[in-house]
Order: C-alpha cells, then structure tokens, then sequence
C-alpha cells in the first residue's frame, strides 16, 4: 500500500459564521495524482490552501510526510503550486519563471540553466524560455505554471483547477499531459475540479466533497459504478432515480436502460415514451413510468438509434435493467 | 515587519499626523498667542461685517458661474471627444490636459497680455471701432472668471470624459432603433448616466475655485480680492492672526459642504 | 466628425480658445525682441531667453524647487507605498478610513495648509522653510502616492505573491522580487505626478519663502508684479519645453494616459 505523502485529521476551517471545511479526515496516497472533486464551494481550493499553508485550519491537524505542519508557512511547506489564474511573474522571462524557485535555493546558475531547460522539455516548451509571459498563450502560461512548480523538486505538487480557464479542446490535451508528467515524475500531485470527467480520467483517488465534507473517496471505476449517495450519483452525471419495493433509493445509467424487452430480473416497469432527441450515433429517450414503490418518475434512457424502433410520444414500452447495474444508494447525501 | 501589514503604514499616517493634521487643528483652534475664542468670535464677525460678507460672496458667485462654464464648454468637449474617431479625438485631449503639468502662474499670465489696456483684446476691439477706447478688461470679476475657467477646463473634461467614455455606445444605436432622434438620446440617455461624472466635475471646478489663489491674485489686482487673497493679506501683511484662521475655516466648510453634497448626490443616484 | 453637432462644436472651440490661447500668447511674447509684453510682439528675438537663463532670482529658484520636489516625491513615496500595501493587502479592519485619511491633503485647501505649517511649525517649532516646505510638500504629494500606487496593486493578481510564496521566497523576499516590480509603473506614474505637482505649487509654497530658498514659481509671481516683460514669458516657455520633454519620456516608459487615470477622484 502507498504511505500517506499528507493527512489530514479533523480539520475544519470557519470563517466568521461560515464553515467552509467540517472536520475532514483524509490521507493523500504517495507517488499518486488525488483529485478533489466537487461543486463551488463545497471546500475543495479551502483544503488545498491549507495543505499549502495560505490558510491556517480552524482546527485539526496537516501532516506532510509524518511531521505536523498545521501552522508552518507557505515558504517553508517545499510544495509545488499551481494557481488557477496561473500567476506567472510578468515581469520576469519563462526561464527565469521557471527558475525563480531554484535561485532562492541558491542552485548554482549552471546547474539552473539546466534543470530549467530540462523542466521546459519535460511540458514541451523549451523553446520559450526567453519570451514573456504576456506573450504566450493561455495553455502555454499554463505549461509554465506547472514547469515552474515542477523545477525545485517538490514533495507534492499541488494544483487549483488547473485546466478551468483552457478551451475545450486544451483540456483534453492538458488532461493526458498532466497525467503522462505525474507517471513520468512520480510525484505525488493534488488537484482541485469541479470537472467529473476530468476527475475521472486522470486521478488513482477521487474525493468527492459538499459542503465542506467528504462525501466518498475511492478510485474512479469504484466511485462511478457504486456511486455511495444521491449527491455524488448526480454529481457523476446519474439521471435516474427511483425507489424500489422495498423503498431503498436506486439509480442506474441511461445506457444501462433497454426498452422493449421484458427483463429476467432486475428492474422491469412499464413506461410511456415523452420525447426523444436523435443524437446520430444514440437517441436519448425521455419516459414517464411507476416506480417499485409507486411514486411517479422520469427516466432517461440512452440506446442506439439504430437498435430503436419508432418511438413516438406516447409509445408504451417497458424498461428494463439488469440487476449488476442497479446502484443501491445510501441515502440522499444531505447532510 | 511583513507579517503585521499594519506597521508599514505606521510611518505614513505619523507623518500626516504630526506635518499635516496637527498643524491644521492647531491653526484653527490656536494660533500663535490667541485664544481659541478669538478665532471662533472672529469668524463669527466676518458674516456680519459687509467687507467680509462681500468677498465672500463674490468668491462663492465666482465659483459657482466658473462651474458653470466649465460643465457648459466642457461637457460638449468630452462628448465629442470621446465618441470621435481616428486619431484627432486623442491629440485633442491631450492637447486639452497638458496644461495641467504647468504652475497656475504660467497659464495665467497669458490673459495679461490679452485684457490689459494695452493688451491684444483692447486694441482688437479698437480697431474694429466696436468700441471708442479699451475697455479695462484686467482686474475685473470677468478676468478672474476667464482665468479659472481656463484652469479648471481640463479637469472637468477629465471627469466627464471618463463618465462618457463608459456609456457603452449600444445605448445610443437602442434608443435610436426605438424612434429616439439624435437630441433626445443625447439628453435622455447621455446626460442621465454622464451626470454622476458632471457632478465630481462640478464638485472639484468649484472648490478649485474657491481656493485660488494665484489667478485672483494677478487678474483681480486689489479691488476683486477673493478668499484666498484675503487670506494671505491677514497671514502675511497684517498678521491678524485670528482673522486668517477664521478665513481658513470659511474657505475649508465651503469645499467640505459642497463635497458632503456632492457625495450624497452621487450615492443617491446610484441607487435610483 | 463635429459637423453634425453645431451647438456642442461652438462650444468645444470656445473652451479649447480660452484653454491655449493664453498660453500661445506666452509662448509667442517669449520671442519678442521689444521690451514690453504685447501681442503681436515686436520682432524676432532669443534675447529674452538669453535674460531669463543668466537672471539670479530665477536660476537659484529652480534650482531649489527641483531639490523640493525630488525629496519631497522620495519622501512620498517612502511613506505612501508601504501605507499603500498595508491598506491593499493587509486586510485590517477600516481600510477606508485609513485611506481616506492618506487622500485628506487633496481636500483641505493648499493655502490653508501653508497657513498651518508657517504658522505652527515655522513660529510655533522654530522650523526653517525649507524643513516646513518639505513636510507640505510631501503632505501633498501622499495622495498622489498612496492612491495612483493604490490602482497599480489593484490591477495586480495576489496570487503571483501567494506563488513566490510557496516557491520559497520569505514575504520580505516574495515583495522585493516580485511585487514590487510589478508596482515600478504605479510608482513611476505617482513620482511623475507628485514630482510636477510640486514643482509648480503656489499656494502652499507662498507663505513659506525665505531669502534663502525661494521656489521657482513664487519668484515668477513676484516678477510678474514688478516687471512687465518678456523674461517672464522667456522663463515660462522654458519651462513649458522641459515639461513636454518629461512627458514625452513618460510616454514612452508608462503612457500618458495612465499617469492621469491617478488624477480622478
């Protein structure tokens, strides 16, 4: 098992009235990339400020590798961090950017030069290393950022919604790059979304929070078929809800729906078709059926259109599920 | 010393202290020898005593027409500068705003040269035969009108061109599109949302005004003596101690009060 | 452009007429070579520039209000920057009172100030001028400092001093190499501004003269008073020259337009 790189015990962080952060227990796995995942201000940048040290928890204890650093400041801590507004010096080129951590560490300029050079190689920008911050574009500001908080060797690296201010189609670069940069390193790496996909694709732990608590934590295929509560299940793009006989709260994908086939066992209801919406490779179709326990739901189902029949409005059908992918929920997530 | 923010600015505010808001008290409630009684008697006085009452009153006239020019003349500079296009727009404010890196002096005596006896105006109007002799144009309340006004100009178009330069242009096109002609967008759309702007513009001409010293000082010889130049007798000719203060206290309650009324204007309308 | 509003283009050359025209007359009496002060002036001549550059009073006066005004800016600055910082980022309770109190010099009248100070710290303290004519001065100019510095923090992002931070930079360290290069245009703008400002202030500086130290524009105002002509406008256009120098450098280093966005209360 990886040791904890930071713990958190019982840590909570109020401001005034607020609680932003109640009393969370969490343990980062080394060498492994944990996302903090959740809606604004459910506490996740909170938390993250904490591990860094801009902000001083409530109360609780940080640990960084054992030893307590609740109250050490932000130069002492030796983490990495990635702001999200990026926060390059602009007044300094990239390289010296980059290498603005290694002088403070009185890393001889050689030395520097190459462990700057090398750092540039690793986000592929090494032949920006004279230009200007205002001069480079939002992704490769980014790339900078994470150079500049890679190059004085941290011993977490530390990211705040690192991808949110990128295009659509950056993001899904950045995502692999990130991920190959935290493999390559085997740095142990933080990181703060409130992006589901993202979370999913790149984390080894995700932590889903609401309101200043965790909600569940567990690897991404773990935490996406056996969603814990209702919150993360909608949270991770869930539609359907609906209560069996025994009145226990279910969900279950929309791909996970087939119409017109009477099921085995599993779910099996009766519906009436509402509407659909042609996608070209899927139809998504929206139905109105009775529940397990009587009350009245609304389902989505997504299934190929070319395995659909003619569904008008106000087709009857049944919808069916096969057990393995019903979701027990335990219970609605509020707190 | 960085972990207390609230130290560094302990050296600034000991210094406004002790080299500006000390002395200021000081002065007013007691100057040098006097009670401060006398102040307070004296300056009662001044609002009985009609030589008093009449510089007052000439200085408060005079500010308020030179705002009114201002905000007149400048309001119309600002709009058009600040909806023109291509390059002219820019080299004019600049040509408009430069003046204000020069001392009063400097762009004062001008009108000597020009409303003397002897000066460009006089003789112009002499040898059109508009008038028989030159007219005396220096030393009166028109000089030092012409004289603020060109001071003060600059700064009011300052503070109405910002004010104009943020009404988004697409209001214009709006009410154009809704049958509005060109008048009456201008003063249904422009002038309400340019007026919070027009207001500080009003604000500073005429506490500028009211404290000038130089421009009444050569354009309004002793005759038109004004506030500031009163003031400056009592410090420095007469050295009637309690009269310059209680000057002093006229001249700050008159740039207070008006600034007072000024900020409740604009916050009132920013809620309305 | 403007023909399509005659009313306000009437009145946008009749402001711009009392606006230049004076200062054009100055320009063009400085070249005359008669010895009266009239428009149009006499002939062609450098003479009076010659007179105004070898005449004492005006000389030994420049010369002591641009000592004023670079300490009195130093002195500005050295106080109004860490006051600035500690209202931007200090996050202490009543920072608009505090900065409020910074700002109150432009509101009080300058000659009511130069009363105080001559009489409370000259007659009062036994103070030289030129000791009360630095202290109002630099009174003057904090506004300057505090609140055209003030919009510079303003536009900067707090994060980059969190990252100096955490990249290991202590907060007196994380400030000299990196805040405070991002404040240079702030403070150049505010040096600029506070440096003029008190290179050409009357008010303040009249009741503070001395035979010893005289300011420059005091000494124009009594010249004016007893002699009627063209050194002055000699002086004056010479001083125009300089000030179009510095701000054409200004310009170039800040741009224009920024050092009067400090001007708008």
């Amino acid at each position: 098992m990886s040791t904890a790189a930071a713990e958190f015990a019982g840590v909570t962080q109020r401001f005034g009235d607020f609680t932003a952060v109640d009393a969370i227990d969490l343990a980062i796995p080394e060498g492994r990339l944990t996302t903090l995942l959740g809606p604004s201000g459910c506490g996740k940048t909170t938390s993250l400020r904490m591990l860094a040290g801009y902000n001083t928890p409530t109360s609780g204890t940080i640990r960084i590798h054992g030893v307590d650093s609740t109250r050490l400041p932000p130069e002492k801590r030796g983490l990495g961090m990635v702001f999200q507004s990026y926060a390059l010096f602009p007044h300094l080129t990239v390289a010296d950017n980059v290498g603005y951590g290694l002088k403070l560490r009185r890393i001889p300029a050689a030395e520097r030069a190459r462990r700057v050079q090398e750092t540039l190689g690793l986000v592929g920008l090494a032949h920006l290393a004279g230009s200007r911050p205002k001069n480079l574009s939002g992704g490769q500001q980014q790339r900078v950022a994470l150079a500049r908080a890679i190059a004085i060797r941290p011993r977490l690296l530390l990211l705040d919604e690192p991808l949110s201010n990128l295009d659509a189609r950056l993001r899904v670069q950045m995502r692999t790059e990130i991920r190959r940069i935290q493999s390559e390193t085997g740095l142990t790496v933080v990181l703060v979304t409130h992006d589901q996909d993202e979370a999913l694709e790149m984390s080894d732990l995700i932590v889903l929070m609401r309101g200043g608590r965790i909600m569940q934590q567990g690897a991404p295929r773990e935490v996406f078929s056996r969603p814990a509560n209702r919150f993360v299940a909608d949270f991770l793009g869930y539609e359907n809800f609906l209560a069996d006989a025994a009145g226990s709260l279910l969900t279950v994908r929309p791909e996970h729906l087939s119409l017109g086939a009477p099921a085995a066992d599993g779910l099996g209801l009766e519906a009436t078709v509402v509407s659909t919406a042609y996608r070209g490779v899927d139809l998504l179709v929206t139905l109105d059926a009775v529940d397990g326990s009587g009350a009245e739901v609304r389902l989505q189902a997504d299934v190929r259109a070319g395995d659909a029949a003619e569904l008008a409005p106000g087709t009857r059908t049944t919808v069916s599920a096969a057990p393995e992918h019903l979701v027990q929920l335990a219970d609605s997530g509020k707190e | 010393m960085f972990r207390k923010p609230a130290l560094l600015m302990l050296p600034g505010l000991a210094f406004l202290l002790v080299g500006f808001l000390l002395p200021a008290v000081a002065m007013l409630l007691a100057p040098p020898g006097e009670e401060t009684s006398a102040v307070l008697t004296r300056f009662i006085e001044m609002f009985t005593d009609p030589y008093e009452l009449r510089i007052i009153g000439r200085t408060v006239l005079i500010g308020l027409i030179v705002t009114a020019l201002c905000v007149v003349l400048g309001f119309p500079i600002a709009y058009l500068l600040a909806r023109s296009t291509g390059r002219w727009g820019g080299i004019l404010l600049v040509v408009a705003i430069f003046p204000l890196l020069l001392s009063n002096v400097v762009r004062t005596f001008g009108w000597l040269v020009l409303l003397g006896a002897n000066g460009a105006i006089g003789r112009l109007l002499t040898a059109t035969g508009l008038v028989d002799d030159a007219p005396q144009l220096l030393y009166t309340p028109l000089a030092i009108v012409l004289g603020l006004t060109q001071l003060f100009l600059p700064l009011a178009l300052i503070s109405c061109y910002s004010a104009v330069a943020q009404i988004d242009p697409g209001l214009d096109d709006a009410a154009r599109g809704l049958g509005a002609g060109r008048t009456r967008t201008f003063w249904t759309v422009v002038v309400p949302l340019a007026t919070p702007g027009v207001i500080i513009a009003a604000t500073l001409v005429f506490a500028g005004s009211v404290t000038a010293y130089t421009t009444p000082y050569l354009l309004g010889g002793s005759g038109q003596r004004m506030l500031a130049t009163q003031l400056f007798t009592y410090a420095s000719v007469t050295v009637d101690w309690p009269a310059a203060s209680a000057t002093a206290l006229i001249m700050t309650m008159l740039v207070f009060v008006v600034s007072g009324i000024a900020s409740l204007a604009g916050r009132r309308g920013a809620t309305s | 452009m403007k023909t399509r509003r005659p009313v306000a283009a009437t009145l946008a050359v009749a402001g711009y007429v009392i606006m230049i025209v004076p200062i054009l007359f100055v320009v063009t009496t400085a070249f005359s070579s008669g010895s009266t002060l009239r428009f149009p002036p006499e002939g062609f001549s450098l003479r009076w520039f010659e007179a105004a550059v070898t005449y004492d009073p005006f000389m030994e006066s420049l010369v002591s209000s641009l000592e004023l005004a670079l300490g009195a800016t130093a002195l500005a600055l050295l106080l109004g920057v860490p006051a600035t910082l500690a209202i931007h980022r200090g996050k202490l309770p009543g920072r608009g009172f505090v900065e409020g109190l910074f700002l109150s010099p432009l509101i009080v009248p300058e000659l009511v100030v130069g009363l105080a100070l001559y009489q409370q710290l000259m007659i009062g303290l036994g103070l030289n001028n030129v000791a009360a004519l630095l202290v109002g001065h630099t009174a003057l100019m904090l506004p300057y400092a505090v609140r055209v510095t003030g919009a510079s923090l303003a536009l900067a992002d707090p994060a980059v001093e969190e990252a100096a931070r955490g990249l290991g930079a202590s907060p007196l360290r994380a400030f000299r190499t990196v805040t405070l290069p991002m404040l240079r245009p702030g403070i150049f703008s505010a040096a600029l501004l506070g440096f003029v400002t008190s290179f050409n202030n009357v008010p303040l500086s009249l009741l503070l003269q001395d035979r010893e130290f005289r300011t420059l524009p005091v000494t124009m105002l009594d010249y004016v008073q007893q002699s009627y002509n063209p050194r002055i406008a000699a002086m004056a256009t010479l001083i125009l020259a300089g000030t179009v120098m510095i701000a054409v450098i200004a310009e170039r280093t800040v741009g224009f337009a920024k050092i009067f966005g400090g001007i708008n209360r």
